[in-house]
């Protein structure tokens, strides 16, 4: 490595990376700052500053005592503002000193305990644009940490979250300003509701006013966040009042007014939820369609937001909601009242007619003269003045059967019918009334059959009643009648005559067949020729058939036909005698012309009589005044009027096509939706209504405006028609330039029709979060701008069909595929649900989206769809998987034992992050390879590639910390690590691009890795110093045979304490046993009892006494600071005898427990602790640790308990040691520690030192017959120590040598010059023993050799237990021999 | 060091023959005591006598020698190798004398 000062990436380099804020930060007078210059700045600090400024997410860093400000290019964007660059530098707490009482406790709490904290949507008031500004936060502070690992600052990584904050706010309101539009609502209530929706959003409308204007003034009608009477909310304004709080006569203009809140009826508006109260007020007009304002609603504003495109909106779209809603309500009430108005008309229509009617007869008489008189004079006048007068007398016959109807009804109400009736020959006259029809019935298709046989007397009747009678039945019958017969027939039938008039026609339905003859009742979609009819022909018949004595009945069959069944009574004996007259005076009857005309025109035309209306090319075209000629299609059933609305809307410079009826005008706007639908209401087929209904059911007619006519007048009709969906409704008969207008009004406000849809569309397009809107396959079908703006695709590209193109590649991004097909099959199989996937924008950068979505019901069509919304998540996506990331390095880091334990922890963090096929360093230091560590644990920089070994030599050479990334494999970067230079490469192993915020998150993370690395090789280096001090001064590695040692130092980490124990192996064969305990604990008392340790040790090795030991300690421990006062027991022992002498300086006593059982302290020999009075002379004791029983040593931390004497806690131990004397010794001691370890762990430091007699024998030798001699001589000895009675040794020993002579035999015989292992250990009530050899036997339990296979019978019966365990490298024989004291 | 035995064959006055072994007897040396039982025991007439109460080790090698003669010897054992004649079962097959 190059040092500090030539390394051409280092200090003055440190405010390089960033081309922004790095010149300004280069700029401050760093010599002044207490930072100091940047070249005396420690690593850790420069590697922080540099990962600031390269990022792309918004950061800050406080770093130092002065907690010193930095930030970079994004903070300073989005936050810092006009601090800039005053800020850098600066103590943390003045740049924010706004806000420090709300992040200070949090930068304390990272200060002081290392953890990072995570605020999501924090509210922070901020002067960043010149006035103080609510906005949100999300934000994590994160530890940094100093070159020594202490704490000495944090970063900050923040994502603004205010428009959403905000934006959702605002929705909410707007979401509950239309959230029950199906209840129409009083003025009113509307009012109320509204402002009940304002008052629950006192952030964005700390008060709101609504004034609605009345005679010359505006009255105040609610008010939000202000109390009643307050001086700026008056009940009334005046229009042209200047001193008025609000100018409500500039507002009736419609245009909105920004009032500052600066006079005095202001001054002490309620400030809310806000600190302070509003500053400004915005005043929007209530627009009214086509009219002055409503009224205005004041809405104040939050002083700590601007009034920005999205507030005015919101506030716009408010007051549009609360226009909307008074003009609703006001309409509402406006039908209501026309409805009752309509019953006060029908009452008065009755009167009208009775009236009227005749009225029409005379002018209609002066129509019909003078033109029969002009057609007359007029044969050979051209066919365009002919046809226009054969209109006129049609029409003019029809209006003229209508009236008299009408009169005959009033008549026949009023009583005043005069009928008279004369003796006639019915069959001749009803034949005759029928012949009229027969070319009419024919032209239809139909056969004719009249069957009137003459009847055996006249029959009185009045002729003009009767002609109406038949003529109305048979036209009845022909309108009804599509293909068959209609068949007259009459009979005399004992004194009646009965008239038949059947048909073979649709038939009425057995629900209608009671008020068939009711007055003005028509069988609702009844299949007809045609659509016209008053309803009152049949029961005018039943009136005047009545009127003759007579009845008239119905039979009907639907779809079979219908028969009609008049009987009249012979003779005159019903009638008035004052109304008979003699045959021949009568009244002279009507014509039938009326009745047969109208049924003519109900039939198909002739070929040669086209219709102008049909022909599309006839008739000039002229444009339509101020606009492109419409598209109109007429559907009208009456084709006189059928040609002549086609003329007139020619006329207008309008394209028209008509049709017959609702159904062919249906198919026909299916095929071409035309600019208008102009439509009859009742036509033959489908009606008007229907027509309406199906037109709205179907999506892509739903939008086409259909103007209804019909001659049922009246409001409740124009209801129904605009209920149905109309957009407008004319009655007949109307004014040409009446419906030209308004045809062309429809056609104009076509695209504004709908009220709904464009305040559903500015809602949409107001959400801050996308929206969309997909069919049940996913196909999206809608979408906001919103949408565009986070996805970059447009309405311009609707529908989009699934696989949609934002879906990351499939074979470049299997992954990312796969998260978003996951996704897509929620999306579309359950009924709603969230979802954050990864998406590609149509420029191609990767972004992560956080979608909510339900399923809804079309409510016209049924169908089901899927609404949603989403979000741009991208920033809190990679802030996660930045922390998470941070985290499990963190962690790895600290868990780490050592540097290449902490190098291998982190690449597999890096490897599982970027889910990596390999990850790969090579740390480029003194030796001459580098040296390579990788997720693969074979790689080794020889076997590398050329390639890959030339890329990282590369990116050795590359500056620090600087991602350097290939198009599709990988990416690599320069790290600092504690030997060199470290190259790392992380390979992706497939095709799979490395985006910016992947290289963001890389450097990052490099830079914690570099630091994390250094901060592991400190505290490595530190440790190897500690744990090499440690064992030096500890005890002995090595223990002889038969002890135990258990050592608790109270102070972690450190391994050792102010308590020590040893052993010395003397000349002479005896062992020097030493417990001590120094006063006080952690590394003070253990550089004491370091020293003392060594020279007890010294002294008893110059003279094994160990009352001379410890008073020659007690002129050392005079000498050195701290070892006054330790207590030290000193013992000699004998490990041949078990003979002990001791010494106790002050020190508990040493605990011996027999085999049996029984228990000694070791008192004697007890003195003073050392150096209390040096020079005198100490006592020694002797003591016997008798055949297998267990001596102990310890310091008083074993057996101290607070509030407890000290007798209690030996006489645990002694117990602990009674319970475990079954057990090998070192098992005896873990057990003991246990046993006595009380609940919160030991207080002090703890030393146990354990002596089982004798320790365990340990033998080795070669496998040669000659050696057992020797081997049995040294078992001896030692089951001798074991105190065992001879004949039991003496199996033991024979079991043992046969163990032996097998081992040789069996496991040698093929190896020779193997060697063979005998250990021997003793319990307080057993012995065990285990013969190991390195051989391998044939056959384990079946010897070869008579005298073998007998050696394991008698191992097996001198034994208590015996096991034979063979191994890949040996067989070991262990036996065991209980022994009963 | 190879394993001490000394082996002593001796006719007594009242004609009967003992084998007298002192020392241990193991597989180093257990050739050696089978070759001195062979060569002590007679064909016919009294059985041998062997003296194994100054043998302070006897294993299966040396019961091994043993056995073969079982049916021409008589046994004279301390203590401490009279539990093994008995769990070897030679004490079933010859008789067995307390010294």
């Amino acid at each position: 490595m190059s040092g500090a000062d030539t390394d051409p990436r280092a200090p003055a380099d440190v405010f390089a990376v960033d081309g922004e804020i790095g010149p300004d930060l280069a700029r401050i007078d760093w010599s002044a700052h207490p930072l100091g210059p940047p070249d005396t700045w420690p690593q850790s600090l420069r590697t922080a500053v540099r990962i600031l400024l390269s990022s792309r997410f918004s950061m800050w860093m406080a770093w130092g005592p002065r907690l010193s400000f930095f930030c970079n290019a994004a903070y300073r964007r989005d936050t810092l503002g006009r601090k800039y660059p005053w800020a850098l530098g600066r103590p943390a707490n003045e740049v924010w000193a706004e806000i420090w009482d709300d992040i200070g406790p949090r930068v304390d709490t990272v200060l002081r305990t290392g953890e990072a904290t995570w605020d999501e949507g924090l509210l922070l008031f901020l002067e960043r644009a010149g006035y103080r500004e609510e906005t949100y936060h999300t934000f994590s502070y994160s530890p940094l940490r100093g070159d020594d690992g202490g704490l000495v600052g944090m970063l900050c990584v923040v994502s603004e979250d205010t428009e959403r904050v905000i934006g959702e706010r605002r929705m909410a309101t707007l979401r509950d300003l239309g959230s029950d539009p199906s209840v129409i609502r009083t003025e009113r209530e509307t009012l109320a509701f509204v402002s009940r929706q304002l008052a629950r959003n006192p952030q964005d409308l700390p008060f709101t006013l609504t004034y609605l204007y009345d005679d010359g003034g505006a009255r105040l009608v609610e008010a939000t966040g202000l109390a009643e009477g307050h001086p700026a909310a008056p009940a009334t304004l005046s229009l042209d009042d200047p001193a008025a709080p609000w100018p409500a006569g500039a507002l009736a203009d419609g245009e909105p007014v920004r009032v500052a809140l600066d006079g005095p009826v202001f001054t002490d508006l309620p400030a809310g939820v806000w600190p302070a109260a509003p500053a400004e007020a915005l005043l929007v007009p209530l627009r009214q369609q086509g009219g002055a304002p409503y009224g205005f609603l004041v809405a104040g504003l939050n002083r700590y937001r601007a009034l920005d495109d999205g507030y005015r909106g919101f506030v716009e779209l408010t007051a549009g909601h609360l226009a909307t809603g008074i003009a609703s309500a006001r309409s509402y009430q406006a039908q209501q009242r026309r409805a009752e108005e309509l019953a006060e008309l029908d009452r008065a229509k009755t009167a009208f007619f009775s009236n009227i009617s005749h009225e029409f007869r005379t002018p209609l008489t002066l129509i019909m003269g003078p033109l029969d008189e002009l057609r007359g004079r007029l044969p050979d006048a051209d066919e365009q003045v002919r046809a226009e007068l054969d209109v006129i007398r049609r029409n003019g016959l029809r209006l003229g059967k209508l009236v008299n109807s009408l009169l005959d009804f009033s008549r026949i109400e009023a009583g005043r019918m005069q009928a008279r009736y004369e003796p006639v020959d019915l069959a001749a006259v009803t034949a005759d009334l029928a012949s009229a029809f027969r070319s009419a019935i024919e032209r239809a298709g139909l056969s004719f059959e009249v069957d009137c046989p003459p009847l055996p007397e006249p029959v009185h009747l009045d002729l003009g009643m009767w002609e109406k009678v038949v003529l109305n039945l048979l036209s009845n019958a022909l309108k009804f009648t599509f293909d068959g017969t209609i068949r007259v027939e009459l009979r005399g039938e004992g004194s009646t005559a009965v008239l038949r008039i059947s048909d073979t026609g649709i038939g009425v339905p057995a629900a209608e067949m009671p008020r068939l003859f009711e007055r003005f009742h028509r069988i609702e979609n009844a299949r007809s020729r045609s659509g016209e009819g008053s309803g009152i022909g049949l029961a005018l018949v039943r009136e005047l058939v009545t009127l003759h004595g007579g009845d008239i009945d119905a039979e009907s069959t639907v779809g079979r036909g219908t028969t009609f069944t008049i009987r009249l009574p012979l003779g005159t004996g019903h009638l008035p005698a004052d109304a008979l007259a003699p045959a021949g005076t009568g009244r002279t009857p009507a014509s039938a012309e009326p009745f047969v005309q109208e049924a003519l025109r109900w039939l198909p035309a002739d070929p040669g009589a086209v219709v102008a209306g049909d022909d599309p090319a006839g008739g000039p075209v002229q444009p339509l005044s101020g606009g492109a000629p419409a598209r109109v299609l007429v559907a009208d059933d009456n084709a006189d009027m059928r040609e002549y609305l086609t003329r007139l809307l020619r006329s207008a410079g309008h394209e028209v096509h008509a049709v017959a009826d609702g159904q062919d005008a249906l198919d026909a706007v299916r095929a071409d939706t035309p600019d208008l639908v102009v439509s009859d209401v009742m036509m033959p087929r489908l009606d008007g209504l229907q027509l309406v209904a199906a037109l709205r059911a179907d999506q892509r007619t739903a939008g086409t405006p259909v103007l209804l006519l019909s001659a049922r007048a009246g409001q409740e009709a124009s209801i129904e028609g605009l209920e149905a969906g109309a957009d407008d409704y004319l009655v007949k008969p109307f004014p040409a330039a009446e419906l030209l207008a308004r045809v062309r009004a429809n056609v104009e406000l076509a695209r504004l029709r709908n009220h709904h849809a464009r305040w559903r569309t500015a809602l949409v397009d107001s959400l801050q979060e996308a929206f969309f809107v997909c069919d049940a396959d996913g196909t999206v079908v809608e979408i906001n701008k919103a949408f565009t703006a986070i996805l970059g695709y447009g309405t311009e590209g609707l529908p989009y069909p699934a696989v949609h193109p934002w879906w990351p590649d499939r074979e470049a991004e299997p992954e990312a595929h796969r998260q978003v097909a996951a996704a897509f099959s929620t999306l579309v199989e359950q009924t709603r649900g969230t979802y954050t996937v990864p998406v590609t924008h149509r420029n191609g950068h990767r972004i992560w989206i956080s979608a909510a979505f339900n399923q809804v019901d079309e409510p016209d069509s049924g169908r089901r769809m899927i609404v949603g919304t989403f979000r741009d998540v991208t920033a809190e996506h990679y802030a996660v998987q930045r922390e998470t990331a941070l985290a499990g390095l963190s962690m790895r880091l600290s868990k780490a034992d050592d540097l290449t334990d902490a190098l291998l922890g982190v690449l597999d963090e890096l490897r599982k992050l970027w889910r990596a096929a390999g990850v790969l360093t090579a740390v480029f230091g003194d030796l001459p390879a580098p040296d390579v560590t990788a997720t693969d644990p074979a790689a080794r920089w020889d076997t590398l590639p050329q390639e890959r070994r030339q890329a990282l030599l590369a990116l050795r050479d590359t500056p620090l910390l600087t991602p350097v990334a290939t198009r599709t494999h990988g990416a690599g970067i320069a790290v600092e690590h504690p030997h060199g230079t470290m190259a790392l490469w992380i390979d992706l192993g497939e095709k799979r691009p490395f985006t910016e915020q992947d290289q963001t998150l890389l450097a990052l993370l490099a830079g914690h890795i570099g630091q994390g690395l250094h901060r592991v090789h400190q505290i490595d280096q530190q440790r190897e110093t500690a744990l090499a001090l440690q064992r030096a001064i500890l005890g002995p590695a090595r223990l002889p045979a038969g002890f135990a040692v258990r050592y608790s130092p109270a102070a972690m980490p450190l391994k050792v304490g102010g308590d020590w124990y040893d052993t010395v192996e003397l000349p002479d064969g005896r062992i020097g046993i030493v417990v001590g305990d120094c006063v006080g604990h952690g590394l003070r008392a253990a550089t004491v009892m370091g020293q003392l340790r060594s020279a007890c040790r010294a002294l008893l090795l110059q003279d094994p006494s160990p009352a001379r030991t410890l008073a020659a300690l007690d002129r050392f421990a005079t000498l050195l600071p701290g070892a006054s006062c330790a207590t030290v027991f000193c013992g000699v022992l004998d490990p041949a005898t078990g003979l002990m002498r001791y010494s106790s300086a002050g020190h508990p006593p040493a605990i011996v427990v027999r085999a049996d059982g029984t228990a000694e302290l070791l008192r004697h020999g007890r003195s003073r602790p050392l150096a209390v009075r040096p020079g005198q002379e100490r006592p020694e004791a002797e003591a016997t640790v008798a055949p297998r029983a267990t001596l102990m040593l310890y310091t008083d931390g074993l057996v101290e308990r607070r509030r407890q004497p000290i007798t209690a806690g030996i006489a645990r131990a002694t117990d602990a040691i009674q319970q475990g004397h079954h057990a090998p010794v070192e098992a005896l001691a873990t057990e003991i520690m246990e046993r006595l370890t009380p609940d919160d762990g030991y207080h002090d430091d703890v030393a146990l030192l354990l002596y089982r007699h004798p320790g365990p024998l340990e033998l080795e030798f070669p496998a040669e017959s000659t050696r057992l001699a020797e081997v049995r001589t040294a078992l001896r000895g030692w089951l001798d120590r074991c105190g065992l009675a001879p004949a039991h040794a003496y199996n033991i020993l024979v079991a043992a040598g046969e163990a032996c002579a097998n081992a040789i035999e069996h496991g040698h015989r093929d190896h020779p010059g193997g060697r063979i292992r005998l250990r021997a250990a003793a319990t307080a009530g057993d012995l065990r023993l285990s013969v190991t050899d390195s051989g391998r036997w044939r056959d384990r339990d079946q010897p070869s050799g008579p005298h073998r296979g007998r050696g394991l019978v008698l191992m097996r019966a001198l034994m208590d237990s015996i096991s034979v365990t063979p191994g890949a490298t040996g067989t070991t024989v262990d036996m065991q021999a209980r022994i009963t004291p | 060091m190879s394993t001490s035995l000394n082996l002593t064959t001796s006719d007594g006055p009242d004609g009967v023959r003992v084998l007298a072994a002192v020392g241990e007897i193991d597989m180093s040396n257990a050739s050696a005591f089978a070759d001195a039982l062979t060569e002590a025991v007679r064909p016919d007439g009294e059985p041998l006598v062997v003296d194994l109460t100054k043998v302070e080790y006897l294993d299966s090698a040396g019961l091994a020698a043993l056995f073969p003669h079982a049916d021409r010897i008589a046994l004279i054992a301390g203590p401490l190798l009279e539990p093994l004649l008995t769990i070897s079962g030679l004490a079933d097959l010859t008789t067995v004398r307390s010294a």
